[in-house]
């Protein structure tokens, strides 16, 4: 018996090959359970929810989910044997799970977008508050100093926090000191304190003692109190997925630990480390207690970080939401919505930054 | 109904149901093209692998040896832009025929990778046993199960003692034949092995070449291998696979690896396996 080799004839033909998915072809037999596992609860629910009085939420989760789980189970059944019950046990609950928290979240940025629309405009977005009292019309002042002043108190307490935070990390992933499990503790109670001891500490040891007074500062400080244990431990994490390898390849390279760390290691956990500061930022962004009581509110636009009290999303939505007059309550979800936005652009923008040439 | 009648096709029961199809071809490709994307890495692959035979896939690095062999229990559909065309006959049947179970091929055709992965969070003798419970066996006799398997892979005196550490503990040559026995225990038809010996020592490598030796009187073997004496000293048929610049990956010859290595037809044959390029 000898070889076969590989004949030059049989490539044009081979040339013709289209690329095709075989696995994703199913059987008329899978189609068609899968379709009336699908079909037949949906239309039992529908004619519930015409004929009866279950409120729609009850109906939904006591009656619709047992059911599309029984049907799916016996369309796997059908199809698969016993061993497709549990698998599809679990994607009708997981899909049941996410398009439950896909309702709350919609309904939640929907009641959002509702009610704080008729509030924006560019006049809201630039204008300050000044000279208007709750029962101005829509048409004047808005969120502009508010606005500001969060990002000015964001910024400050991440200039604080940031730092601090990836060192944290670094010194419980990469230093590895003999303090380290002492560190990762304390970072970990810090991370159970209440937004609002945060506030009353700065409150208590800057304000009253006369170091500072009510200002982006302080309230920057009290937001940084909050946002460190998030960006330390999650920084942590993502440190503690770069692969030891690259480590010891960098030492192995003559590098210093101190080189290995910033040239290797956090450039290797870089969208990590991003996303880290988002969570910190998405973490203190709403808090309203530490700012009541460490920044204060104003009617002004202030950008001067020391000296007089500084107003923020948050507190302006707080002073407006329980007014009784209802152009003040919507312009308190006018500043709701805003904030929203606020928060998805610092996101994107965040990501997008993150996204390098050699990003992944 | 089909997925039944292929449930009983001895997928289970290997022992008990055998030669009634005892046609010596036991996996055949026609025509294999493969794609990610629309790159093109693999053409017209077309190959026969006895039963019970051992087959050597040789060629550089990137001429798509390991996609072929993942084509050929179906895990080449989980990597992102896969695409395929031709068919692979798994005793007589297209294993990507519509009412095929993608479980029940990876259950008769078992894999051993480059790089050993036994679970982490198992022990040794549970790592053995980790096939019975993901495909939801049945079987009682546990501890003989082990001890066979094991005793196959050749690891059983090294590890009897310590059956219940971790599977991590071990040796790298360790590992590899443990995943090995782990891969055996489910009782495959056929198994792959994706450059089993590539991270091992000589001595770890001897043992599974004589582990696959021993194993080939039961299961036909399919091995990627860079190692032209491993392919001299394991298989009985041989392929040598190349992909030139810009073209996708091709068998260019195959057949008795005594013949391959012996007396080969192309003479890019000839350099490869005399070490002048690749």
């Amino acid at each position: 018996m000898s070889t076969q080799t590989l004949d030059p004839s049989t490539l044009p033909a081979l040339a013709e090959q289209r690329p095709k998915h075989p696995w994703r072809k199913k059987t008329p037999r899978f189609t068609v359970s899968v379709i009336l596992a699908v079909v037949l609860p949906a239309v039992v629910i529908v004619f519930l929810w015409q004929t009866s009085t279950i409120p729609t939420p009850v109906l939904m989760v006591a009656c619709y989910l047992p059911l599309q789980l029984v049907a799916s189970a016996l369309a796997a059944l059908a199809t698969r044997g016993r061993r497709g019950i549990a698998d599809s046990i679990v994607i009708v609950s997981a899909i049941g799970a996410t398009v439950f928290s896909l309702v709350v979240l919609l309904s939640l940025l929907g009641s959002l977008a509702v009610r704080g629309w008729k509030a924006l405009s560019p006049s809201f977005i630039f204008q300050n508050n000044v000279y208007i009292s709750p029962s101005t019309p829509l048409d004047y002042g808005g969120i502009g100093h508010a606005i500001l002043g969060t990002a000015l108190i964001v910024f400050l307490a991440s200039l604080v926090a940031v730092p601090i935070g990836i060192a944290t990390a670094i010194y419980i992933t990469e230093v590895r000191g003999r303090a380290v499990p002492y560190v990762r503790f304390f970072v970990q109670s810090m991370s159970g304190v209440p937004s609002v001891v945060a506030g009353l500490f700065i409150l208590t040891t800057l304000i009253v003692t006369g170091a500072l007074t009510q200002s982006a500062l302080a309230g920057g400080l009290a937001y940084a109190i909050l946002m460190l244990p998030t960006v330390a431990r999650t920084a942590e994490e993502v440190l503690r997925l770069v692969p030891d390898e690259l480590r010891t390849g960098a030492l192995a390279l003559g590098s210093t630990r101190a080189r290995t760390v910033f040239r290797v290691v956090l450039p290797a956990a870089r969208t990590g480390i991003v996303t880290a500061i988002i969570l910190g930022i998405a973490r203190i962004i709403g808090e309203t207690a530490p700012l009541l009581l460490a920044a204060g509110n104003s009617d002004q636009t202030i950008l001067n970080p020391t000296g007089s009290p500084v107003a923020s999303l948050p507190t302006y939505i707080f002073n407006n939401v329980a007014l009784p007059y209802p152009d003040a309550v919507t312009r308190a979800w006018g500043a709701a919505l805003a904030l929203m936005i606020l928060v998805a652009v610092l996101f994107t923008l965040a990501r997008v930054l993150s996204r390098g040439r050699l990003g992944r | 109904m089909s997925t039944a009648e292929f449930e009983s096709v001895d997928v289970m029961e290997p022992e008990m149901a055998t030669p009634a199809s005892a046609s010596s071809t036991e996996l055949e490709a026609r025509n294999v093209s493969v794609w990610f994307g629309q790159r093109k890495v693999l053409e017209g692959v077309n190959m026969t692998f006895p039963k019970n035979s051992v087959t050597a896939l040789i060629g550089p690095s990137g001429c798509g040896k390991s996609t072929f062999i993942r084509t050929l229990n179906r895990l080449h559909e989980l990597l992102p832009g896969a695409a395929l065309a031709g068919e692979i006959l798994y005793e007589g049947k297209d294993i990507y025929s519509r009412d095929v179970d993608p479980v029940h091929i990876r259950l008769a055709i078992g894999m051993v990778f480059q790089k050993p992965n036994p679970f982490p969070s198992m022990t040794i003798r549970g790592n053995v046993l980790s096939g019975l419970k993901l495909s939801g066996m049945k079987r009682s006799n546990h501890d003989d199960i082990v001890e066979q398997t094991l005793t196959a892979a050749g690891l059983w005196n090294e590890v009897k003692d310590r059956l219940d550490r971790a599977g991590g503990e071990l040796s790298g040559g360790q590992q590899q034949r443990l995943v090995i026995a782990r891969a055996l225990a489910v009782q495959p038809h056929v198994l792959l092995m994706d450059e089993p010996c590539s991270a091992l020592d000589p001595a770890s490598t001897l043992k599974i070449e004589e582990t696959v030796r021993q194993l080939s009187k039961e299961v036909t073997i399919i091995i990627v291998t860079h190692n032209m004496q491993q392919a001299v000293r394991v298989a009985d048929n041989t392929a040598f696979f190349l992909a030139s610049e810009n073209e996708p990956g091709r068998v260019i010859e195959q057949g008795p690896t005594t013949e391959i290595f012996g007396n080969p037809k192309d003479e890019r044959t000839l350099d490869y396996v005399n070490g002048r390029f690749g």
